[in-house]
């Protein structure tokens, strides 16, 4: 098994409070990966840590044969590593197209996805949107700006895609569709982080678990061993709640 | 959507005809009165670009004055040199400004460029040897002080600003520009150098601002600290670019204009100092029901009957 992301020892304080409190572990490569916890477990925080929006107060982020602890947010996409955000908060005035073409001429990287997606009107259809690309984001519900959330990350062309609670929010059939892209990203090579609440999606997707709780590492491995632990269930139920 | 420079040349083509029209036919007060228009809309356009990027700037009387000085400074060499000069030192001021100042965000950002437009009348005091100090100091003629001639090379400054402002509204910088108004961290993460970027829309309005000061110095060959470091200079882009409309080309153009015209009406209707309050009132009426100024209003205008147009078509 080889591995996409290698996180070693990282902590990331914001001072006194620990974010992430020495955090180890790795993100196969190629596989669908949940990483899950409670609210304030932390899980933000990596997700910003790894993609550069923080930079961690100590520890290691190798991606490949690249530190990227270091780098900046534009230089860990342009490497590779791209990731949605969970309120997504667009330019009203720019079209769907528009934002799509940003990380097209900015990241410019050519992977197998984006050879068969030629252009942001493909690239759009495959995320799920069938509004006319010229539509501007002002004018869209939530459900498709998450949608074109996807479509911006897709477009940097990416090894791994870290989705922030694509789901929340989502109906039932609105999520289905957003659980066969998901797949259909991870059947194009791409390995997909899907941090999430949706127990059911992280079931259902996911081939390995990661379980974050007071910014460390509770637990990793397989799903349905994961959601089991009495640890994992307590975490996110509370005491009284586990038998 | 953005604009594609090539359906922009009617634009320019319109740019220069007017201003070559006025130069050729117009009388002298109107050659004048011409001249300040394109000085405040070369500035309107220079203020503009950076906002894009979400940083509102009151530093831009800085830019003007640093134009100004610079270009009076190099003014016994080749005529070419102190346009160099001039917009060369904005370029770089902007330059080390920028790496100081365009990590703050909103207004931090805006009181930091403040305290640079106020703080540059300083130097010119200081090093009274270089900037004539207090007394002024005399740059060169642009076109050896022929009005009309100056509004030819006025409006080639101005046709060339506009194709830059144009270049920033294409498809290259406009989302990236806009994305990082709006969400830094959403451009970041779509591969944008947000800083890089948001730098380099600082040295082209700082070089821009350099090139309406060095015009402004030419055209009447005497300036003073206290009239090029104005204040009015850092407001005036501003006000008449929010009344013309933001983000586009021809809004600050159209702003500049207008405000011009009111300034003039409300001179002759009214005169002494009360036309001054009678004019500030129009523009806040302006603004106020024109949220998106001038050219958003007649765009929508444009947009409304056209759509009229195309319902009356279907049977």
């Amino acid at each position: 098994m080889t591995t996409a992301i290698s996180i070693r020892n990282v902590t990331k304080s914001f001072g006194g409070l620990m974010a992430l409190n020495d955090v180890s572990f790795d993100f196969a490569a190629g596989r669908i990966i949940g990483l899950i916890g409670p609210n304030g477990s932390g899980k933000s925080t990596l997700v910003n840590v790894l993609t550069g929006q923080f930079q961690r107060t100590s520890g290691s982020l190798r991606f490949g044969e690249h530190e990227i602890g270091t780098l900046r947010a534009d230089e860990i996409v342009r490497l590779g590593v791209a990731r949605t955000y969970q309120i997504p908060k667009m330019p009203p005035q720019l079209t769907i197209s528009e934002i799509i073409e940003v990380p097209l001429h900015y990241v410019a990287r050519r992977t197998p996805l984006l050879e068969k997606l030629s252009g942001p009107e493909a690239i759009a259809r495959f995320c799920g949107l069938t509004q006319p690309v010229s539509t501007p984001c002002g004018q869209l519900s939530v459900p498709d700006l998450r949608r074109l959330e996807v479509a911006r990350a897709v477009a940097c062309g990416p090894s791994v895609i870290l989705l922030d609670e694509t789901m929340a929010g989502l109906s039932p059939a609105d999520a289905t569709q957003v659980v066969d892209l998901v797949r259909a990203i991870n059947a194009a090579g791409v390995t997909v982080v899907l941090i999430e609440h949706v127990m059911r999606i992280i079931n259902l997707l996911c081939e390995q678990v990661v379980v974050l709780n007071n910014g460390a590492l509770l637990t990793s491995g397989a799903p349905a061993s994961v959601l089991a632990e009495p640890a994992v269930r307590e975490a996110y139920l509370g005491k009284g709640y586990v038998q | 959507m953005s604009t594609k420079i090539v359906w922009r040349l009617p634009v320019y083509l319109a740019i220069g005809l007017l201003g070559g029209g006025f130069a050729y036919w117009a009388d002298p007060y109107l050659i004048q009165i011409a001249l300040g228009v394109v000085v405040a809309a070369l500035l309107a356009l220079s203020w503009d670009v950076l906002s894009r990027c979400g940083q509102v700037s009151l530093g831009h009387a800085g830019f003007f004055g640093i134009g100004a000085y610079f270009s009076a400074m190099f003014a016994e060499f080749h005529p070419a040199i102190p346009w160099i000069a001039g917009i060369g030192a904005c370029a770089i001021a902007a330059a080390l400004l920028g790496m100081l100042t365009l990590r703050l965000q909103r207004v931090y950002f805006t009181i930091a460029t403040l305290g640079f437009a106020l703080a540059l009348q300083v130097p010119v005091l200081i090093f009274d040897g270089w900037t004539g100090g207090a007394g002024g100091i005399a740059p060169a003629l642009v076109a050896g002080g022929d009005p009309a001639a100056q509004l030819l090379v006025g409006t080639a400054l101005l046709v060339i600003a506009a194709v830059i402002s144009d270049v920033v509204l294409s498809a290259w910088f406009r989302p990236a520009f806009f994305m990082i108004r709006t969400k830094p961290e959403l451009a970041a993460s779509s591969g944008v150098p947000v800083v890089r970027t948001k730098l380099l829309a600082f040295v082209m309005s700082g070089a821009l601002g350099g090139a309406a000061g060095v015009l402004y110095a030419g055209l009447y060959g005497y300036i003073v600290p206290g009239d090029v470091f104005n204040l009015n200079w850092s407001v005036l882009p501003l006000a008449v670019t929010i009344l013309g409309g933001m983000d586009t080309t021809l809004g600050p153009l159209l702003g500049t204009i207008v405000l011009r015209l009111l300034e003039e009406v409300a001179r002759a209707y009214i005169g002494g100092v009360g036309y001054q309050v009678v004019y500030g009132g129009v523009i806040i009426f302006f603004i106020a029901v024109m949220p998106t100024g001038l050219y958003g209003f007649l765009r929508g205008i444009v947009m409304r009957l056209r759509s009229d147009a195309t319902k009356a078509d279907k049977p």
